[in-house]
């Protein structure tokens, strides 16, 4: 075997006397750092755990973060790291109101829940629809699936003096609180822009567990999970459509590939129609199954335009950039029903 | 499973701990370390551990033949057949969405189907490194610069997690031969580690994500929204943050290698001091460069066959080594443009006479130029961001941390190498205690910059 030719500088670690310590430095090193973020940061690795799908990977995570977080608690210390490092943080502070309660506030009260006029989208009642009013604040947002259609959004509006917000939230979900709380993100976003119009695409996370009317785990997916998952579309929505003053565009999962995701996605689409059944003048459901996946049946290429074009990313789950376009053009018709641009 | 992240300082710590302690047994060490590395890498998608492992098996069945084989003719059929499968492998996983795409766009054109299915397929993290690095293996030992290794040996040095998803891109000929021999336990560049990851985590989740987070990403996805200002101080943003997410990924991997006691050789060196393409490619991506070189370029004929052949085995080189970063049109135009850069010189052949600072400016925009060919999404967006650049606007997002951000990444690396080599030095000799404390430290506070939504994955990660 001949010897490596240093054109990469292979034994530039030997000078200086880099070389100098033994392997158990490595280890007590590593483990030194490692005692430090458990006492310091020992909160974090639990919540990490919490936010991983279940798997093999996530019960090590817990394994470690149960303890981790059980001996930070006892100390100072996290609250002196927390305070520390604050001012870093670059998420909105979310600590105002509209959080999610639990399950049983929304299931089974027992009384027959009023119906309002806004209920009634004025096409489906014969009804001339109201004047068109000018866009001139759209918030898209959402999970990943948001995007890139909120790039597509705003480059095709930004032109006509229309503000475009892209405030996309990439691995949250509506059942994952611990990530971000969509009822708290969603009052701050309300509050921080004031849309006329909000475009909403979420869900590719969700599936988890969500405590229940007394307080017991859920899981994902029967009629009681898809209930209390309604019940917190339903609160988004009403606040988004801002009593009223805005409208908002809530889309629907295309079928991922995997069939477990499909399941979900599923029942999130069915939540999602359930839950915003109430103003439905005003919240609109963009069914995206009938265009990329007719009969919930996931393809990865479809017809546009007479050429057979592919539509998903290669995870099976998002929308490419062709698919997107498309989208927007069928989001911008919508809009259209109620705003000019 | 991303390096700053708790799942992996959870796994490296027992890995690492584990590794020392079974490293005088290299029976046991090796399988371990295997193992380890598969498991790494299963965390993504358990289903592509097939793939590594079938790369692995075709590509030692290569190797071993071709060591039994003295016939130049049967030997030169092997590679043929060992480098056709392995791009093969890359062309299905990375190119087929792709190829298949235009394909059936042309034929739309003249009113014809698509004879083959249009599919988008998963792609396996870090295949154009590992498949890279089989070809290397295979090419060395057809060259005869290193014997076949035995199964395990190649399927460490295959998998070895700290290089297997995003780099560097290391031969055989480097990392094999540390293989032969337990590592030394008590001659470990335990400082030097250290810091590298220390380095790579800031240069990664506090650099490379937030001027993404602040700056390139809103720029990048609607340019249309901003003036020139903004898109100008964009483009410099993405040059700033490209070189922090590689070379933080890169810094973290050869860290890591480190503490185990495995040396990587080097990617990067101050690629933005570089005074022209050539010197460019000597600095950016080290390890792909002298692939290209050593594996594209010089079979390809090299500077052997007169001026223009030189020029089109440049141009070959770099398109393709434009199309390896992903199957897209603005990485092919980008791999084309370094290629003319790199052939003007050529052909220049230090004719032209530049004041030092001045060829490092052309050079230096030069570079920046072929970045927002390479972020942009398509040939379109491409165009509009360059037509912004003369659309007066506001400053919009010319605030202070963003332009400290992008000054001290690329001003570091204008400054004379050699104090700041003797001052990094001083800080890799410090106690391992007061290193291991600081890297804690270093971790704290650069998770405290991380949004909910995680760390972003690295940009190579999708090459």
């Amino acid at each position: 075997m001949t010897e490596p030719r240093d054109d990469s500088l292979m034994n530039r670690f030997d000078r200086f006397g880099l070389r100098r310590f033994r392997a158990r430095d490595a280890v007590t090193s590593v483990l030194l750092a490692a005692a430090l973020l458990v006492l310091f940061e020992g909160h974090s690795v639990l919540k990490a755990g919490d936010q991983m799908n279940p798997g093999p990977g996530r019960s090590l995570v817990l394994a470690v973060g149960r303890p981790s977080s059980w001996i930070a608690g006892r100390l100072p210390l996290a609250s002196v790291a927390h305070t520390a490092t604050a001012w870093l943080n670059p998420e909105p502070n979310l600590s105002g109101p509209g959080g999610f309660s639990n399950g049983g506030a929304l299931a089974g009260s027992g009384q027959i829940p009023p119906v309002s006029p806004a209920a009634f989208a004025p096409e489906t009642i014969g009804e001339k629809p109201p004047a068109r009013q000018a866009l001139h604040t759209l918030l898209v947002t959402g999970d990943s699936m948001s995007q890139p259609l909120d790039s597509d959004l705003a480059q095709r509006l930004v032109g006509g003096g229309t503000r475009v917000i892209q405030d996309p939230h990439i691995g949250t979900g509506i059942s994952t609180t611990f990530v971000v709380d969509w009822g708290k993100l969603s009052v701050a976003q309300v509050k921080a822009y004031h849309p006329q119009a909000i475009v909403v695409f979420i869900g590719a996370n969700d599936g988890f567990p969500m405590p229940g009317p007394s307080s017991h785990e859920v899981p994902c997916c029967n009629a009681e999970w898809a209930a209390i998952y309604a019940g917190r579309v339903r609160q988004i929505a009403n606040t988004y459509r801002q009593a009223g003053a805005a409208h908002v565009y809530w889309l629907t999962l295309p079928t991922p590939r995997e069939a477990a995701r499909a399941r979900i996605a599923r029942v999130v689409n069915a939540a999602i129609t359930v839950g915003t059944e109430p103003w439905a003048s005003q919240v609109r459901v963009i069914d995206t199954v009938p265009i990329f996946t007719p009969g919930f049946v996931y393809r990865d290429s479809m017809d546009i335009g007479g050429t057979q074009t592919i539509v998903r990313q290669a995870d099976g789950i998002h929308l490419n950039e062709a698919g997107s376009s498309l989208l927007a053009t069928t989001v911008l018709e919508t809009l259209k029903q109620h705003f000019t641009y | 499973m991303l390096f700053p992240t708790i799942q992996f300082a959870i796994f490296f710590p027992i890995v690492l701990g584990l590794s020392w302690a079974l490293m005088p047994r290299p029976r046991l060490w090796k399988p371990f370390i295997l193992i380890a590395s598969y498991i790494f890498y299963a965390s993504a998608s358990w289903r592509f551990c097939f793939l590594l492992a079938g790369v692995t098996l075709g590509n030692q069945l290569a190797a071993v033949l071709l060591h039994r084989t003295e016939d130049e003719r049967h030997r030169r059929l092997i590679v043929a057949t060992a480098v056709a499968l392995d791009l093969g492998v890359l062309g299905i996983f990375k190119y087929y969405s792709f190829f298949v795409q235009q394909w059936t766009n042309v034929l739309g054109h003249v009113g014809l189907g698509s004879p083959v299915p249009l599919l988008t397929i998963a792609l396996p993290v870090g295949i154009s490194f590992f498949t890279f690095q089989a070809i290397s293996y295979v090419v060395d030992v057809k060259r005869r610069q290193v014997e076949p290794a035995g199964m395990l040996d190649f399927a460490v040095y295959l998998s070895f997690f700290p290089h297997l998803v995003a780099g560097p891109i290391v031969r055989a000929r480097e990392f094999l031969p540390q293989l032969a021999k337990p590592r030394n336990p008590n001659r470990v560049a335990v400082g030097s580690g250290l810091s590298l990851i220390a380095l790579g985590v800031v240069k990664k989740v506090v650099l490379a994500d937030f001027l993404a987070r602040a700056l390139v990403d809103p720029v990048f996805a609607v340019p249309q929204a901003y003036g020139a200002p903004d898109v100008l101080l964009a483009a410099y943003g993405y040059t700033a943050q490209i070189y922090c997410d590689f070379s933080g990924y890169t810094d973290m991997a050869i860290g890591l290698a480190l503490l185990l006691g495995y040396v990587f050789p080097q990617n990067f060196r101050s690629p933005y001091r570089a005074t022209g393409f050539r010197d460019f490619w000597r600095r950016w991506h080290m390890t792909l460069s002298r692939f290209l070189r050593d594996d594209l370029y010089i079979p390809l004929g090299g500077s052997r066959g007169g001026r223009l052949l030189t020029y089109r085995n440049l141009m070959i080189t770099m398109m393709l080594g434009g199309l390896w970063h992903g199957a897209a049109w603005p990485f092919v135009l980008w791999g084309a443009f370094h290629g003319l850069g790199l052939v003007t010189e050529h052909a220049l052949g230090g004719r032209l006479k530049l004041p030092g600072w001045l060829r490092w400016l052309v050079t230096f925009h030069l570079i920046v130029f072929g970045w927002i060919l390479f972020r942009s999404t398509s040939l379109d967006a491409f165009d509009t961001f360059l037509s912004r650049l003369t659309v007066p606007g506001a400053a919009t997002l010319w605030t202070a941390p963003v332009l400290a951000a992008i000054l001290v990444v690329i001003g570091l690396q204008l400054l004379p190498p050699r104090p700041l080599e003797r001052l990094q030095a001083r800080v890799e000799c410090l106690r391992p205690a007061v290193l291991g404390s600081g890297l804690a430290v270093v971790i704290a506070f650069a998770g405290a910059t991380v949004s909910s939504q995680g760390v972003p994955p690295f940009i190579y990660f999708r090459f």
